[in-house]
């Protein structure tokens, strides 16, 4: 199969340290062609890092990188035929916004022949696509957070690259214009068919935008895969916590620990199927209603010192009083168990012993 | 000539009538706009005060100006005697500067100053635009040591230096020739102008460079490109700042160039202007105030800039 078909863009071996930071430390990937993926991990963790070396902002202390199957690792930004939107879009504030889209195609003015007209055909016809095509004599600086950002990408979409990078381009937008970015970023992406690198620490953004998601933590990758693979089936204890909000509950045994999402953990009287799940007897210290959800705190008996939570829909009616013991339950596929040291998903353990 | 002698003899007059000619311009355009309400009597009222303060700090700062411009065209009997030195009481009149044109190499030192000034400006710009780019990027830890280490030149002081320098000039056979302040100045322009050139780039940030090397631009190009016309006005501000600088020097000037008509402004005028306890006041001052408008001119327009310039160093180093 390999010698077939050849990923867009491939990482082997990449690592990055700065002194003795390991920025990143070892990292295989390949991405596919029209594929939109997401780099998702804390603040930290290197997946910035990761990017801008794939664009050539940063050497790799070790390893290789390859674009459209040539090695590209020597090679600077320019020759690397990708681009970039910048967490602050970058845009350049002594150009108005037709320059600042027109700039990468008076770069390439000279090999590829463009003249005046077809400059200004390409950017109209770019600014069109995302409809900023009325704003192409503002300067930046007049324009609102969205329109910048709409500027950005088509300053990275107008020479029609391999793979366009987007370093959290929606971070500096306001809640509500995020979610209709998002949902047009993707539209876009699908439309145009385009390679997209993403790099968020916002798993919402993550979960509804990639077609897969590189977790990333201390330089390495966590896991690879789907969306829904990521959430329901996690590689190790990281990836586990780190998506879903509440996060999942660990509990500590003595060679391994277990965990189960807030939304799997619902009162016996809900759950579908009682016999093949496990009953645990639940003290509720506290309750938030959330709206849409109620958010319970307590612990479960004889596990006094380990908080657990339970996200239990607003819509079914249960009443939950502070400060009683309910009894609750978890699917036995929804546990997971993880090893203790090396934090790494293993089988199903007995739970007779521990609760 | 007969408008000129009339300002002078009133000038003290027309300043005051011009003063409360435009302070009642100003009100009548606010009672315009917003009607001569009682509240805007109190307005202006209340605010008047604050005005007359500001005059106060202007005439001071205006002071000199207006010191060299009503002495230049004073008679001798008319200077020398007192009191009241501020007025007229003897026609004006312009032989004091015709003399410092005709009778003295006036001309000659502003043509040497504006030389030496405009080349050891381009060689100042030549040497520390790429050095002060190269010391705000580039480098890290030890690129912040050696722009220290560098501005640590500047300030080493000409006195120490001219005995060197001057047998250095000596030399390369430039004495008593303008090309030998032309090659010693930029000891001290430069490291001060890398200085606030640095400050200048480091205000840009480096995201626009690295979005113009993505967008298919190589190093040289993404400065020219986007971290020049971003410093532009930093960089004037640069200029204007190293130009004054060459004006004002006076040992090099001084030590290097016996010649008068191959001397600077700096040390001209006053050799020409002096001799021994004699001073001729007229033409001196009317030489100072000549140069003294365009730099005091091209100072404010850049004024903001300049200011920020030495405060971004500082701040960000």
């Amino acid at each position: 199969m390999g010698a077939i078909f050849m990923s867009l863009v491939e990482l082997r071996g990449i690592k990055k340290y700065f002194d003795k930071v390991r920025a990143v430390d070892g990292v295989d990937l390949e991405i596919d062609e029209g594929e939109f993926l997401v780099i998702l991990g804390p603040s930290g963790c290197g997946k910035t890092t990761l990017m801008r070396m794939i664009a050539g902002l940063e050497n790799p202390t070790a390893g290789q990188v390859f674009i459209g199957g040539a090695d590209v690792t020597a090679l600077p930004p320019r020759k690397r035929g990708v681009s970039m939107v910048f967490q602050s879009y970058a845009l350049y504030p002594h150009m108005n916004v037709f320059n600042n889209i027109a700039f990468p195609l008076k770069a390439q003015r000279r090999e590829k022949k463009f003249d005046r007209r077809a400059i200004r055909g390409k950017v109209v016809d770019t600014a069109r696509l995302l409809e900023i095509d009325m704003l192409l004599d503002r300067r930046p600086r007049q324009l609102s957070g969205g329109q910048r950002q709409r500027v950005a990408i088509a300053r990275a979409m107008v020479t029609q690259p391999a793979v366009i990078l987007l370093d959290e381009p929606l971070s500096n937008l306001d809640a509500k214009l995020r979610a209709n970015a998002r949902d047009e970023l993707k539209e876009f992406q699908r439309s145009s068919n385009i390679t997209a690198v993403f790099v968020t620490h916002d798993q919402i953004e993550a979960m509804g935008l990639g077609d897969r998601i590189v977790v990333m933590s201390d330089g390495k990758i966590q896991q690879v895969g789907t969306p829904q693979l990521i959430y329901d089936d996690p590689a190790n204890e990281f990836v586990a916590t780190f998506l879903g909000s509440p996060s999942m509950n660990i509990l500590r045994a003595d060679a391994w620990s277990f965990g189960f999402r807030p939304e799997n953990f619902l009162p016996k009287t809900l759950a579908d199927n009682p016999e093949n799940s496990r009953i645990f007897d639940y003290y509720v210290k506290r309750v938030e209603y959330l709206g849409s959800d109620r958010l319970v705190y307590g612990y479960i008996r004889g596990r006094d010192s380990e908080l657990t939570l339970a996200k239990v829909p607003s819509n079914v009616r249960v009443s939950l009083d502070v400060d009683s013991d309910y009894e609750f339950a978890v699917h036995n596929s929804d546990i997971k168990f993880f090893d203790r040291v090396s934090g790494q998903r293993i089988e199903h353990q007995d739970l007779g012993g521990v609760v | 000539m007969g408008i000129l002698v009339w300002i002078l003899q009133h000038f003290w007059t027309l300043l005051v009538v011009g003063f409360v000619a435009l302070v009642a311009l100003r009100i009548a355009w606010r009672f315009r706009k917003y009607g001569a309400t009682r509240a805007e009597l109190s307005y202006v009222i209340r605010r008047s005060p604050f005005y007359l303060v500001v005059l106060v700090f202007c005439l001071f700062a205006a002071a000199p100006f207006l010191i060299m411009f009503m002495h230049s065209f004073k008679t001798d009997g008319d200077l020398y005697r007192r009191p009241q030195p501020f007025v007229y009481r003897q026609e004006p009149t312009l032989d004091h500067i015709e003399a410092l044109f005709n009778n003295t190499a006036y001309l000659d030192f502003i043509r040497n100053s504006v030389v030496v000034g405009v080349a050891v400006v381009i060689i100042t710009l030549i040497l520390s635009l790429p050095a002060a780019y190269a010391l705000a990027r580039l480098t890290g830890r030890w690129g912040e040591r050696a722009g220290i280490l560098m501005f640590l030149v500047y300030l080493v002081p000409p006195t120490l230096l001219f005995i060197p320098m001057f047998r250095i000039v000596v030399m390369l056979g430039l004495k008593d020739s303008p090309w030998a302040l032309i090659v010693v100045y930029p000891s001290f322009t430069v490291p001060f102008s890398m200085w606030l050139l640095q400050g200048f780039f480091k205000a840009v940030p480096p995201e626009l460079e690295e979005a113009a090397l993505v967008d298919g631009y190589n190093r040289v190009e993404a400065f020219l490109r986007v971290v020049l016309p971003l410093s532009l006005p930093g960089i004037v501000s640069t200029i204007v700042f190293t130009f004054t600088l060459t004006l004002h020097e006076f040992i090099y000037a001084l030590v290097f160039i016996a010649d008068t008509r191959q001397r600077t402004l700096s040390v001209g005028v006053p050799t020409e202007l002096i001799l021994g306890d004699v001073y001729f006041w007229q033409p001196l001052l009317a030489a100072a105030l000549i140069i003294a408008i365009p730099v005091g001119l091209a100072y404010n327009l850049f004024l903001d800039s300049l200011v920020q310039g030495f405060t971004m160093g500082a701040v960000k180093g």
